[in-house]
């Protein structure tokens, strides 16, 4: 430990060794000057040591083990490798990046605040949260009542920011990709890469990720062209869905476009094929994973957009390697390690750990670098858009990578 | 004397969570979470035990008059200029207008009354399975109309920025305001009659006392302090989604009045309290606790243990921690006397 001294109990102390030895006026304050100097030095150099050694810890409440815990794991894992990367290389003005973590218990409301509250007790000076707004809540409002940047890795629709949180909301950002730009990228891949001109759109009333996608990828594909043949609807856990199957089966279209997960994913795919109807499906990164791995049932001409591809197959070498590490089980975990890249760049931007200047400068990126590709922020949308996504196809029950699309835009779904 | 007995039966609950208020006021503010949290549920489980406790006819439906309460304080208390962005489809009754703290617990017990007056015209004719299946069937109305009507809430989204103002004292003042009102009921004619009526319906009838009329009183008084405590809830979290006031706060509340014992407040706010802290303290085991040593328990413990105590309690002790009785010093002086005697 560096013991600080103050420089002018120095100075008074040598001024009256001076005058009793009976030195000049000049003589006594020449040397004063420079020893308070020499102090002053002292103790600017010991406070940056101190500032240099002291981590910029990240907070994270997750949830182990609860709904959201198969998107917090593989995050939370990509987020602390790459950290592990970027302390390597020195950290930021030579600061480590630190994550320290709570349990929220299956994303309960009042355990999540706690949580916040005790990571911030800990020092904690920028926030993670999961990836649903509505679960991230609690936790989130804490931190942006304490004026923190505040970063989702993988929310994926535009609550992430003030449209949910208001003026505070300034501060919160997600590095899932806005549902606007998702579905224009599945939109104009189906249109322009696949040439498919008709689609049957099926909603999922359950979350607003859900139901944006599906009218980003209509607004886009009617802009494109394409023309939409029926629209049918279902909620997750209402066991509704047969309805919206047998109907679309009886409406031909090129593709039958939907954005689900839960247990209504296999529900619509099975009905379908059962059915007889092969017709292509396109979902969004909901649709992604190891659903489809085994022997049973099986699965064709069935195709998702994502983050990251997880058969090996990804373009980015980096990615693969970290897919491996993280045992990822969709392309979602590639966003806890982007989180981490974009609280970095922002750092270097920002040249601070302040909040308001953190979240300043994210807003203004414009296809920043991260392993996930490069990420947009803007003041309407502060979740990513412009990014690349991976086209996967799942045919006899095996998933490999057969495109990649930029959306040109986001789609305006009001 | 009535007097007497009125402050020996009230003063030791109301002191339990005057100190737990004051014990948790010292604390870090993430553990004050938890305390509050404790309180809070102290408000929740005597609300439902005014007609549970009283009547002996089990409700499911109770935590739907805190969610009612909840959204209605939450909604009113947001402030106008935030509600344009985070509230687009409001109806505009709502959206133009914004109320204090105080009015909003106030308008929430209203709401919470009104609701459960209008429910209980019907359902309180109904007795036994019917009764408990149709307070399940409003909680399963309530959750779905506030989770789709975009009108009067975020339907399926969530509630956010509402004012924070349920702190320490809040909720400790809460808890007592709900407990004093509990106690207040359970003291007069209609109480008394209520609760005959639980002990003996035919002889109740026999006396003139209309089950129906007594359980309607409850149920709406019930449903206010439901509503209250709903308002301290969202006040408290800040934030407030569907699924938070349904299911797991219906089967925890309902526990929690069943280990304290659900024929007494007492009961209620001992089995509030106890289960709380049970909670809390196996979920901070779950990520390691040091206790003189370090206990680290596996994920999902905590929900474990507490459906095993609810077990073993119902098992060992079917009335509960307290037996479903009042506190009382005659145990003691019973106690004093034997060793004199002896």
């Amino acid at each position: 430990m560096v013991r600080r001294r103050n420089p002018k109990v120095q100075v008074d102390v040598i001024r009256k060794t001076h005058q009793e030895a009976g030195m000049t006026v000049r003589k006594h304050g020449i040397i004063a000057a420079v020893l308070a100097a020499v102090c002053a030095a002292a103790i600017v150099a010991a406070s940056s040591a101190s500032a240099a050694g002291k981590p910029i810890i990240i907070g994270y409440p997750i949830d182990k083990a609860g709904n959201m815990a198969p998107f917090d794991g593989p995050a939370l894992a990509a987020a602390g490798i790459e950290i592990s990367k970027i302390n390597k290389q020195g950290g930021w003005k030579g600061r480590r990046l630190k994550i320290i973590t709570c349990d929220t218990q299956s994303s309960n409301a009042a355990k999540s605040k706690a949580c916040a509250l005790d990571l911030i007790g800990r020092g904690a000076v920028i926030g993670m949260v999961t990836c649903d707004v509505e679960f991230a809540a609690p936790a989130t409002q804490e931190f942006l009542n304490k004026g923190m940047l505040t970063v989702a890795p993988c929310i994926g629709t535009d609550q992430m920011g003030p449209k949910r949180f208001g003026a505070k909301g300034k501060l919160a950002f997600s590095f899932g990709n806005v549902a606007q730009d998702e579905g224009a990228a599945m939109a104009e891949w189906a249109y322009k890469q696949k040439g498919w001109r008709t689609a049957d759109l099926a909603t999922n009333n359950l979350l607003a990720y859900f139901k944006q996608i599906v009218q980003a990828f209509k607004s886009r594909f009617t802009q494109l062209g394409g023309k939409i043949n029926g629209e049918e609807s279902y909620t997750s856990f209402q066991n509704d869905f047969g309805n919206a199957v047998s109907r679309l089966n009886g409406e031909k279209a090129d593709v039958i476009v939907t954005s689900t997960s839960f247990g209504e994913l296999p529900g619509i795919v099975n009905g379908l094929r059962s059915l007889g109807n092969n017709t292509p499906i396109l979902n969004s990164w909901a649709g992604d994973g190891t659903y489809w791995t085994g022997d049973k049932p099986k699965v064709t001409n069935y195709f998702a957009v994502t983050y990251a591809s997880i058969g090996g197959d990804d373009p980015n070498p980096a990615v693969n390697l970290l897919a491996k590490q993280v045992k990822a089980g969709t392309g979602g975990f590639v966003t806890g390690a982007a989180a981490i890249d974009g609280i970095l760049a922002a750092l270097k931007q920002a040249g601070t750990t302040k909040g308001s200047a953190l979240a300043a400068a994210m807003e203004k990126f414009k296809k920043v670098p991260t392993i996930s590709g490069n990420v947009s922020f803007s003041a309407k949308y502060h979740s990513v858009f412009g990014r690349q996504y991976r086209v996967i196809e799942i045919e006899n029950n095996v998933l490999r990578r057969v495109g990649l699309v930029t959306a040109s835009s986001p789609a305006n779904i009001g | 004397m009535r007097w007497t007995r009125s402050l020996s039966e009230l003063a030791p609950p109301a002191l339990l969570v005057v100190v737990v208020g004051v014990v948790g006021s010292g604390t870090s503010p993430a553990r004050q979470i938890d305390f509050q949290t404790a309180l809070v549920s102290v408000a929740i489980v005597v609300a439902l035990y005014v007609f549970v406790g009283n009547s002996g006819v089990l409700s499911f439906g109770q935590i739907s008059f805190a969610a009612v309460g909840g959204y209605a304080a939450g909604v009113m208390t947001v402030p106008v200029e935030l509600k344009v962005g985070t509230l687009p489809a409001l109806a505009p009754l709502l959206r133009d207008h914004t109320i204090g703290n105080l009015p909003s617990l106030l308008l929430a017990a209203a709401f919470g009354a009104v609701y459960a007056a209008l429910v209980a015209l019907p359902l309180m004719r109904l007795s036994g399975l019917a009764a408990g299946i149709a307070t399940f069937a409003v909680l399963e109305i309530t959750h779905n109309i506030l989770h789709e009507w975009t009108k009067i809430g975020p339907g399926a989204g969530v509630l956010s920025l509402v004012p924070e103002t349920t702190g320490m004292l809040q909720a400790t003042l809460g808890a007592l305001v709900v407990m004093a009102i509990a106690y207040g009921y359970q003291r007069t004619r209609f109480g008394r009659q209520l609760r005959a009526t639980r002990e003996d319906p035919a002889a109740a009838q026999a006396v003139g006392i209309s089950v129906h009329r007594q359980r309607l009183i409850a149920f709406t008084l019930s449903g206010g302090l439901s509503g209250f405590a709903g308002a301290l809830y969202v006040h408290q979290i800040g934030s407030l989604t569907a699924d938070q006031l349904y299911l797991e706060l219906t089967f925890l509340s309902l526990a929690m009045l069943v280990v304290g014992g659900a024929t007494s407040l007492w009961g209620a706010v001992v089995g509030a309290l106890a289960v709380s802290g049970l909670d809390s303290f196996l979920g901070q085991a779950e990520s390691g606790v040091n206790i003189g040593f370090t206990l680290n328990l596996p994920t999902g413990t905590r929900l474990v243990a507490v459906g095993a105590v609810m077990a073993l309690v119902l098992v060992l002790r079917p009335t509960g921690i307290t037996g479903g009785r009042e506190f009382s010093l005659t145990w003691l002086r019973q106690l004093r006397r034997k060793e004199r005697t002896a």
